[in-house]
């Protein structure tokens, strides 16, 4: 969540609590007695499913009850081969494997299920609940199998003895929460914030967040089932309570009190409520209940990161702001092949739309050239928003054609018009408030040059033309700058700078200078002149002021209640009739 | 005919407890995570009811003021800061269900309670000995969902919470009182709870969690009704129906589970529900 820049620094302090955290595990039997060793040997595994729900959570916003279930299913497969089959080393392995394949086949149909297309965050977090229940309602109905109600219990496990397990499980957490923290602090992880942030964004820069997200459910299954697999060998009985999702809202509950959002809060926060709970429960069982539970709830109304968040606070620590070496620098990135002049790259053929009855857009022809920039204007209701909409998502059009670089685009989702080409600019600045200006920029390069799972880079390969545009708005020297703290024009230059970095050969813009100041409206001007006349791009754009079109534009389209009824150059249309009678009264015509 | 009266009781029982869930999700679009919460205050106060020697009709006005009464406290302290936080107030209303439950069970123990039954016996219907209090059921959820449409359709704050629901920005700029609405909204949805916590005891055992079993089952009910009522009446009669098939020719244990399942493969196909109309 808050960018927590990989200074130097940074990573030694991880690496010196890791290193604390795995002398404290390696000596831990020595230290504490055996009530204690036990109890933490499931705070720590119960830790690993808090990293699981945060990294889903906490960075990506799925709220998911589900990690419940996986870890479940992987704690029932492995007690089910071990009672049923043997516990000989060869069986041990076969359950292990099954620990992990089970729950990542679930969580791949349950990661299908919860983020196809169309569905809404709310929809994720209801499958989430009624994957548990599903799953509870197997083991209960499993007889011998599953032990029903009662579970599975007298098995042996591995032959670890209970040091054995503390260490086993410290490790296993320590590596966890380590590759957790490494993933997400990388410039894949930032990734994870993008879809938090904006989904149709991540979309329109040709990157599949759907796809993402079911791959990260399926991983994070995996990893819940080897949770499991601890657990079914180090406490020796596994019960349906253990797959429920009583259980997965407990896990969140951990996650949220610990602080959501920087894996190291969940940690400490399963292993602190979990061990007290074990501590405290016999004196005060019901009470203890009632304090955790209502702290959980002011702490989701005042603090909702958690107590990391009130460390953060309390801790001074170094700037968050941005920091020299925590910035990256500008590098060149060679321009990959423009586009030959005289091929049309966008033909549009009879193009229709509607909604119901309702005629929005009706035979639509267009046809545009690399090195144009072609202006659609007209009054409001016109339908140029729309016809944006339809050349982007392949989805959207109820007639007609629309072909982009020689591929007809009906029935295709944004990310695959993205990777023919096309880029568009929304009329609001549609940017990751949570990111910095240069993981904005990364998430552009992120379906061409894909990013590192394990580092952040300290370089920022960007194509001449959008470096250009950072320099030309001083956007270069805010590299590291969160991009909540930037003005509106600036988010409007970072919206474009990112849509000029996809590289497409068709670029659409709606409105890319409301709101802006004259100095901006100009340097935005100028960028697009030089996109389209020298570097050989075609634009679209959907303006509402005249004397900015008829300075800037190499033809002129004008809409009229969903028809195109005028096409030509600047001067045939802004000297043109129906320009003025369209526009009688305005005050540009 | 046992079967099909089955079908109808169930869908009844469905939807006297979902419609209190339904109320606040259809209008402040927030899930009350502490619904089942609020079906155990309803029970306890049938259990508090009966222990005082009161009439046990008694408790559904008892719970109905008690259930409002907690649930304006709630609104205005936990759920009010949460409304542009859809998915922390469903965590936040989590938490409260566990406090709750906590407090009873230091108040009354977590011992199962009886109460005394509303209605005992059986009555012939169609020449079949059918549970009296079942048919109530029926006939209580007929009176809750009229009284609702009359709710909506006859007066100031059902208009107000229509306008509400269809457009927030325009029925504050109009003047009305959005926090008003959803403050008298967010009562009587959990006064419904807890009076359908009242008409849950004579089926099930009353005990701190009985709260939660029921919670999914209307959780998804709502998921799929949107926020009208009529579709709410389809959603119970078509997947209350579908739980008793279930139970009786395949498995009690699967038929437990026939909602959530059917309602959660419903959305995936039309992600508004029953609501698409």
């Amino acid at each position: 969540m808050h960018e927590n820049r990989s200074t130097p620094a940074r990573v030694w302090l991880f690496a010196a609590l890791a290193l604390a955290a795995a002398v404290i595990v390696i000596i831990g039997p020595a230290l504490f007695d055996r009530f204690t060793l036990n109890v933490l040997t499931r705070s720590m595994i119960y830790a690993m499913l808090a990293v699981t729900v945060d990294i889903l959570w906490g960075y990506t916003g799925i709220l998911t009850f589900g990690q419940a279930a996986f870890f479940g299913t992987g704690a029932y497969a492995s007690a089910m081969v071990l009672s049923h089959l043997g516990a000989s080393p060869a069986l041990m392995v076969l359950a292990l494997a099954l620990a992990i394949i089970v729950p990542v086949l679930l969580g791949a149909f349950v990661g299908w299920l919860s983020f196809g297309h169309g569905s809404t965050p709310l929809y994720a977090t209801v499958i989430s609940l009624v994957v548990p229940i599903v799953v509870t309602q197997l083991v209960f109905s499993g007889g011998v199998w599953t032990g029903s109600s009662s579970g599975l219990v007298g098995y042996s496990g591995l032959p670890l003895g209970l040091p054995g397990y503390f260490r086993l499980t410290g490790i296993c957490l320590i590596v966890t929460a380590v590759v957790a923290l490494v993933f997400t602090r990388s410039d894949a992880g930032k990734l994870l914030v993008a879809i938090r942030d904006n989904e149709a964004r991540c979309a329109y820069l040709g990157l599949d967040p759907q796809r993402l997200k079911i791959v990260l459910t399926t991983i994070l299954a995996g990893v819940a089932g080897i949770a499991g697999f601890l657990y079914a060998n180090a406490s020796g009985v596994v019960a349906p309570e253990n797959t429920g999702f009583v259980f997965g809202t407990e896990i969140v509950i951990w996650t949220a009190l610990g602080g959501r959002g920087t894996i190291i809060g969940p940690v400490i926060g399963a292993i602190g409520i979990d061990y007290l709970s074990a501590q405290l429960s016999g004196d005060l069982p019901f009470l203890w209940n009632l304090v955790v539970g209502a702290l959980f709830v002011v702490m989701i109304i005042l603090l909702p990161n958690g107590l990391a968040q009130l460390a953060r606070m309390v801790l001074p620590r170094g700037n968050e702001q941005a920091s020299p070496s925590g910035s990256p620098t500008l590098a060149a990135e060679p321009a990959g092949s423009g586009s030959e002049a005289g091929n049309r790259v966008l033909a549009v053929g009879g193009l229709g739309k509607s909604f119901g009855s309702l005629q929005v857009l009706q035979g639509i022809d267009l046809d545009v050239h690399p090195g144009e920039l072609v202006s659609l204007v007209g009054p409001n209701g016109a339908g140029k928003t729309t016809l944006m909409r339809c050349l982007s998502d392949g989805t959207e059009a109820t007639t007609g054609t629309v072909t982009i670089a020689g591929q007809d685009i009906s029935g295709m989702t944004p990310d695959e018009i993205v990777a023919l080409g096309v880029g568009r600019k929304f009329q609001v600045a549609s940017v990751f408030d949570s990111l910095t200006v240069a993981d904005c920029l990364r998430m552009a390069r992120a379906s061409r040059n894909a990013p590192s799972l394990l580092r952040r880079s300290a370089t920022l390969g960007l194509p001449a033309a959008a470096a250009d545009i950072l320099r030309s708005t001083g956007l270069d020297r805010m590299l590291g700058r969160p991009v909540s703290l930037l003005s509106h024009g600036q988010k409007q230059s970072l919206e474009l700078a990112m849509v000029v970095a996809l590289e497409p050969k068709l670029i659409l813009l709606d409105e890319p200078t409301a709101g802006l100041t004259k100095v901006e409206r100009t340097t935005i001007g100028a960028t697009l002149q030089k996109l389209t006349g020298e570097l050989g791009f075609a634009a679209i754009l959907v303006e509402h002021d005249l004397d900015f079109v008829r300075d800037i534009s190499t033809r002129i389209v004008v809409l009229h209640q969903g028809k195109l009824v005028l096409d030509g150059s600047v001067d045939q249309v802004v000297n043109s009739e129906v320009v003025r009678t369209i526009y009688s009264g305005g005050a540009h015509a | 005919m046992t079967l099909l009266l089955d079908m109808v009781t169930t869908a009844a029982i469905l939807f006297i407890v979902a419609a209190g869930l339904l109320a606040i999700f259809g209008v402040l679009k927030i899930i009350n995570f502490a619904h089942g919460a609020w079906l155990t205050i309803g029970a306890y106060c049938a259990v508090a009811t009966a222990g005082l020697g009161l009439n046990p009709w008694l408790a559904l006005p008892i719970a109905f003021a008690v259930g409002a009464i907690l649930g304006g406290i709630t609104e205005l302290v936990i759920v009010r800061p949460l409304y542009r936080r859809p998915l922390d107030a469903i965590l936040a209303t989590w938490g409260l269900g566990i406090v709750i439950g906590q407090l009873i069970t230091l108040w009354f123990g977590r011992d199962v309670q009886f109460t005394p039954n509303l209605l005992s016996g059986t009555v012939d219907v169609f020449g079949v000995g059918y549970s009296l209090y079942r048919l109530f059921a029926v006939a209580a959820a007929l009176v809750i969902g009229l009284a609702f449409t009359f709710l909506l359709e006859g007066t100031r704050l059902g208009l107000s919470a229509q306008a509400v629901i269809m457009n927030e920005m325009l029925a504050r700029a109009l003047g009305i009182d959005t926090a008003r609405v959803r403050l008298a909204t967010f009562m009587v949805g959990t006064g419904l709870a807890a009076l359908a916590g009242v008409l849950l005891t004579p089926l099930t055992s009353v005990d701190p969690n009985m709260g939660v079993a029921w919670l999914i089952g209307s959780f998804m009910l709502v998921m799929v009704a949107g926020s009208s009522f009529s579709t709410l009446a389809i959603a119970c009669l078509v997947f209350g129906g579908a739980q008793v098939l279930v139970s009786t020719f395949v498995s009690p244990i699967f038929g437990g589970i026939t909602v959530a399942v059917l309602c959660a493969l419903v959305l995936r196909i039309s992600p508004k529900g029953f609501a698409r109309a």
